[in-house]
């Protein structure tokens, strides 16, 4: 192997790469009883948008195509990027070209074995139909370089791209060429992943079987993140699609089904006590944002927004809108990652200041008028987030109206200037996979608040650009102050995820997107 | 009569009109687009754009009306924008769902509603009169989904008896069909039971106060062949009027039942695609329910001048 | 009826009244308005003196009580906000009037409009009828529900869809009336005396429409409260944190088990109401119009 400068989580992440036959999995595999067989029947809240996997970033989509494809490069658990469908990533020293060989017999759901052609093709269709196509905006090209090779050619050095190309958001699965070929939404569903889809019937379910000719990654020990080897024991899974909470968890608790996404907080207390269920906390889910838009009066005046910083009391908020399961964290990244900025910020956030918040306001312009809170009740804790906050801002004096729209209105309506202040956002997968996408949302011409100002612009590139891991947390720390100082959204809080399980479901561990794979149903 | 039949059917055609130029302004209207629905919140503006113009929703409006029209005279309802298949397609996987519903309630509701309706009447004026009659006025004003939730409540959740929501299809197993149509079945007969007991109830008084009753029971006939052969039989010519009207209701009715019990049908297609902006289906069917009501509202008329041609004249 | 034929100067307005005090006159000693009358009433009132007798301000969020049990303090318990349920039930039932009342008056006015000019001026009948027939082909809910969608969550808005839900059968309703009326002896009479189409739709047509008109908008009252707490339910009425009786059982469904006083007692409150006015609209039925005793 050639040697290479490799960029990101440094030398574990390296030897993992360069390495593959390294141990790197956690070490499930010689959990003893797994049973093998079974129908496993979920529970989640919305139909997948869809399931040709590039289009769509939505949530219930991946839940259930991570477990149908797989990329050329995953995650870990611990969100780092390992190689998948690649046997390894090989960079050369000046990160213009990256090598891909890639793992030979690897075969799709019909049978056939994947080769560069599938990949090159599947990537050229990403360019094209992918969700996040941006992440490929540095290759200039792809090359086959090998029945098992592909060579990727960029335009220019970016130590980020690996980081950025593992991406479950919309992942760059890989699908056979002559589906490759087919515009979006029209494809079969067709991946290598450890299951194959069976049926989709809308408000109903979609329907999963065991893929039974899986050829699993040997050169790791176990299952990890979105990779990693792969053992399927289920025979089938059924997604059923059900909205409403209540009805969630009475088909759990009923024995309808052994997994329920997404479930209300009281009822997971409640559950615990319940022997035959498991309830599965994951802490660190989202990030409670509230953004600003910095191109409509009053919230285009940098004091009056810093009068609704001050003012907001999160603990409020967050009990609220969380129904209890959050954590306090002023912070932009979660504590203990790498672009964690410290006490950045944490003054201004721990409690409401509301002298210095009507200081603010007096410094504005502000006269009265309407503080819109675009909110929609698809997402509950948005909500409800929309109507404390909305209840805080009063007293100081802040004109607060809030604005529930459904959720398609409320995705149109913030790409625009006008009818709103302010916007309640979890965001899930940006502080999930790092520092990069919380960043990019206020710099460039798509930023969340509309407008951007010099410091994120330039913050934005040394991150992106930085040669070592303390010049990019030292850029990650001006974007912090930044956010503190000009306000183009506010952190509420880190908001936890409660699923729950039938205590049959052995192996489950909770991920972005519930894994298949590895899991067993006991008798 | 094949006059009678086809001018009521011809009348049909700008009550339809009227239906599908209405769904198209709504959907015109409607504030959101389905393409940031499909492209997700990470969207540029030019990937949406992109969308728009694949949808081809990026056309004037007119042309937009043109086309929709024109694929609308070939029997072409389009395409869904989200769940891959064609709106024609999705409606009629879902009607069994919602068919199942409408008419397992009705039928609870007819034979209930007779039954407490017969009760009434001839314990006329007495306590048990007078308790079913408030408990049919207490059906009308509950609202039903607040009543689906009372009965998941104590039936699903408490008692276990029966699935909390979702569809059994009646080809997969019979008798998971039943068991998820239970709930939702008799919440909606709850409702309309009572609106059947009242009409039962006043048209069998009506029909006790008649000569030929009076005459029956005079002639000693028993008190029970008067009422069930002669009373109810005439009673109940009203009350399949009100069945008719109330199966062309039934289509709105199951609604927000199948939302509160996840059921898969029609109207929550429709509440679905409303949400999302899958204008196709909103449009294609309102268009069909729409259609369904119109002709089921036609055939009621038909067969009820069959039965009795002076309703004819009257029209 | 016909006596006012004879008597040509009677104001319209007079006989507006006189029609009204003869049936509601009749209407008041009836039994079921008397009882539904009391019932309905005492709703009425805990609506219009909300803000004196709901012990909280029904918005006051507080995130030590979620959810609490009722107890002294909160005899209805407390929401996902630690809200005063008693409060918002209160403060709701008076949106949920509020929104009736809206409607029934521009139903009222609509329907009128539409269905004397639809009854009395031959070429409109036709094509505004067919514009009703289409509306009404739709299932209700559904129309205003997507409506609803298209005006945008609030109070006025959610009145606005039901009303162009209802129209079309009041309407129809007012319409058939006028048709009839039209017909009658002492119409012709007037006509004959050169009355104005004006004077004789005002004076002769309409104050004699008005019994079957008001009991239907009885039961679009009743039928909007119920309604309008679909729409709530469905996340497309009046937005949070405003007190809908739909919106508190939405937010309580997820907490059916755990806390089921939230969404049981607001569904207790729309049926108190709704089951009072549906009394009252028996009894105005039974003495109003009895013709429609049937249904």
């Amino acid at each position: 192997m050639r040697k290479k400068k490799w960029i990101t989580n440094k030398a574990k992440l390296r030897k993992a790469l360069a390495i593959p036959a390294l141990v790197l999995g956690i070490a499930a595999s010689p959990v003893v009883g797994q049973v093998e067989g079974g129908e496993l029947v979920l529970a989640q809240s919305a139909n997948p948008p869809s399931l040709d996997a590039m289009t769509s970033s939505s949530e219930t989509a991946r839940n259930i195509n991570m477990n149908i494809y797989e990329p050329l490069v995953a995650i870990d658990e611990n969100v780092n990027p390992i190689p998948m469908l690649a046997k390894s990533i090989e960079p050369s020293e000046d990160l213009l070209t990256y090598v891909f060989p890639l793992r030979q017999g690897v075969l799709f759901h019909n049978g056939k074995e994947m080769t560069a052609e599938d990949v090159k093709a599947s990537l050229e269709r990403y360019r094209e139909v992918g969700a996040t196509r941006g992440m490929l905006d540095k290759v200039k090209e792809i090359e086959i370089t090998g029945d098992y090779e592909v060579t990727f050619h960029m335009s220019e050095a970016t130590p980020t791209f690996i980081e950025g190309f593992s991406s479950p958001r919309a992942p760059a699965v890989i699908i056979p060429a002559e589906e490759a070929a087919k515009p979006a939404n029209e494809i079969e569903i067709i991946g290598t992943g450890p299951f194959k889809f069976v049926e989709f019937v809308p408000d109903d379910h979609v329907t999963l079987e065991k893929f039974a000719d899986y050829v699993p990654n040997e050169d790791f020990d176990g299952p990890t993140g979105f990779g990693g080897k792969k053992t399927a024991y289920l025979d089938s899974a059924v997604y059923r699609i059900i909205p409403e909470a209540g009805a969630r968890i009475a088909a759990l608790e009923a024995g309808e089904v052994q997994w329920a996404d997404q479930i209300p907080v009281p009822a997971a207390k409640r559950m615990s006590a319940d022997e035959n269920l498991n309830v599965y906390e994951a802490r660190q889910w989202a990030f409670m944002t509230f953004i600003m838009n910095w191109n409509l009066p009053p919230t285009d005046d940098v004091n009056f927004r810093r009068a609704v910083l001050y003012a907001i009391e999160p603990e409020e908020v967050m009990a609220i809108a969380t129904e209890g399961f959050y954590d306090l964290n002023h912070g932009w990244q979660y504590p203990g990652r790498t672009y964690n900025a410290g006490d950045i910020g944490k003054e201004i956030y721990e409690s409401a200041h509301i002298d210095k918040a009507k200081e603010f306001l007096a410094m504005s312009d502000y006269d009265g008028e309407e503080f819109l809170i675009l909110t929609d009740p698809n997402y509950a804790e948005h909500s409800r987030a929309a109507v404390v906050l909305a209840e805080q801002l009063k007293p100081i004096g802040i004109n607060a109206v809030v604005k529930q729209l459904d959720w398609a209105t409320v995705l149109k309506i913030r790409l625009t200037d006008e009818g709103w202040n302010g916007w309640t956002l979890m965001q899930g997968l940006e502080p999930f996979l790092g520092p990069y996408g919380i960043a990019a949302k206020m710099r460039g011409d798509q930023t969340h608040m509309r407008g951007t100002a010099d410091v994120f612009e330039e913050s934005y590139n040394r991150l992106i650009t930085g040669k070592t891991v303390e010049d990019r947390q030292k850029a990650f720390a001006e974007i912090q102050t930044a956010i503190y100082d000009l306000v183009p959204q506010i952190k509420i809080g880190d908001v936890g995820r409660m699923q729950a399980g039938s205590a049959r479901l052995k192996g489950f561990k909770p991920f972005r997107a519930p894994r298949l794979n590895d899991i067993w149903l006991e008798d | 009569m094949t006059r009678y039949i086809l001018s009521r059917v011809l009348s049909a055609v700008p009550v339809l009109f009227v239906v599908s130029l209405v769904t198209f302004l709504l959907m015109w209207l409607v504030p959101g687009d389905v393409a940031s629905q499909i492209a997700g919140p990470d969207a540029t503006a030019a990937e949406l754009e992109a969308i728009r113009q694949r949808l081809q929703l990026d056309q004037p409006i007119h042309i937009q009306a043109f086309r929709w029209y024109g694929n609308l005279l070939q029997g072409d309802l389009g395409q869904s924008y989200l769940l891959h298949r064609s709106v024609v397609d999705a409606v009629f996987e879902r009607l069994p769902v919602t068919l199942s519903l409408a008419f397992m309630s009705l039928v609870l509701a007819v034979i209930f509603g007779v039954l407490l309706g017969v009760l009434a009447a001839t314990n006329h004026n007495n306590w048990i009169d007078q308790v079913t009659m408030a408990g049919a006025l207490l059906g009308l004003s509950l609202p039903d989904f607040w009543f689906g939730l009372v009965l998941i409540f104590f039936f699903a959740v408490g008692m276990g008896w029966f699935p909390t929501g979702g569809y059994t299809p009646f080809t997969e197993s019979p008798l998971g069909w039943l068991r998820s149509m239970t709930l939702p079945a008799c919440t909606l007969a709850f409702t309309q039971m009572g609106v059947i007991a009242r009409m039962v109830r006043s048209s069998m008084l009506e029909q006790m106060g008649q000569d030929y009753i009076r005459t029956a029971k005079a002639k000693g006939l028993p008190r029970g062949l008067v009422l069930f052969k002669h009373a109810l039989r005439n009673a109940l010519i009203p009350v399949i009027t009100l069945v008719g009207i109330m199966t062309g209701l039934l289509l709105g009715g199951t609604v927000v039942i199948e939302v509160v019990y996840s059921l898969p049908g029609v109207g929550r297609l429709i509440i679905g695609a409303i949400q999302n902006r899958d204008y196709p289906i909103v449009q294609g069917g309102l268009l069909m329910t729409a259609g369904i009501f119109v002709f089921v509202n036609i055939a009621v008329d038909i067969l009820y001048t069959i039965v009795d041609p002076r309703v004819r004249n009257d029209r | 009826m016909t006596a006012e034929a004879g008597v040509p100067d009677i104001s319209a307005t007079r006989a507006w009244v006189a029609r009204l005090k003869l049936g509601l006159g009749t209407a008041a000693r009836h039994r079921s308005i008397q009882v539904g009358g009391v019932l309905f009433g005492f709703i009425v009132l805990l609506a219009i003196f909300a803000d004196l007798i709901a012990p909280f301000d029904p918005n006051k969020n507080n995130f030590r009580a979620l959810l609490s049990a009722p107890d002294a303090v909160n005899i209805f318990g407390t929401d996902a906000f630690g809200r005063d349920i008693l409060s918002r039930v209160i403060h709701g039932t008076r949106l949920s009037l509020l929104v009736g009342l809206l409607v029934v008056v521009a139903t009222g006015i609509l329907g009128v409009i539409v269905g004397t000019f639809t009854g009395y001026v031959r070429w409109l009948d036709g094509p505004v009828m067919r514009v009703m027939d289409g509306l009404m082909a739709f299932p209700g809910i559904l129309l205003a529900i997507a409506l609803a969608a298209v005006l945008g969550p609030s109070v006025s808005n959610a009145a606005l869809a039901l009303t162009i839900t209802f129209t079309p059968r009041t309407a129809r309703i007012v319409r058939g009336s006028v048709l009839v009326l039209r017909e009658m002896p002492y119409v012709e009479a007037a006509k004959a005396c050169g009355a104005s189409h004006a004077r004789i739709v005002l004076k002769h047509i309409l104050p004699n429409a008005l019994p079957p008109l008001i009991v239907q908008l009885t039961f679009v009252f009743s039928v909007s409260i119920l309604a309008e707490a679909v729409l709530s339910f469905m996340g497309v009425g009046p937005p949070p944190p405003t007190p809908s009786l739909g919106n508190i059982i939405a937010e309580g469904r997820s907490y059916i088990q755990e806390a089921p006083w939230v969404a049981l007692m607001p569904g207790i409150a729309i049926a108190m109401t709704v089951l009072g006015l549906n009394i009252i609209g028996d009894g105005l039925r039974d003495t109003l119009d009895p013709r429609l005793r049937n249904l």
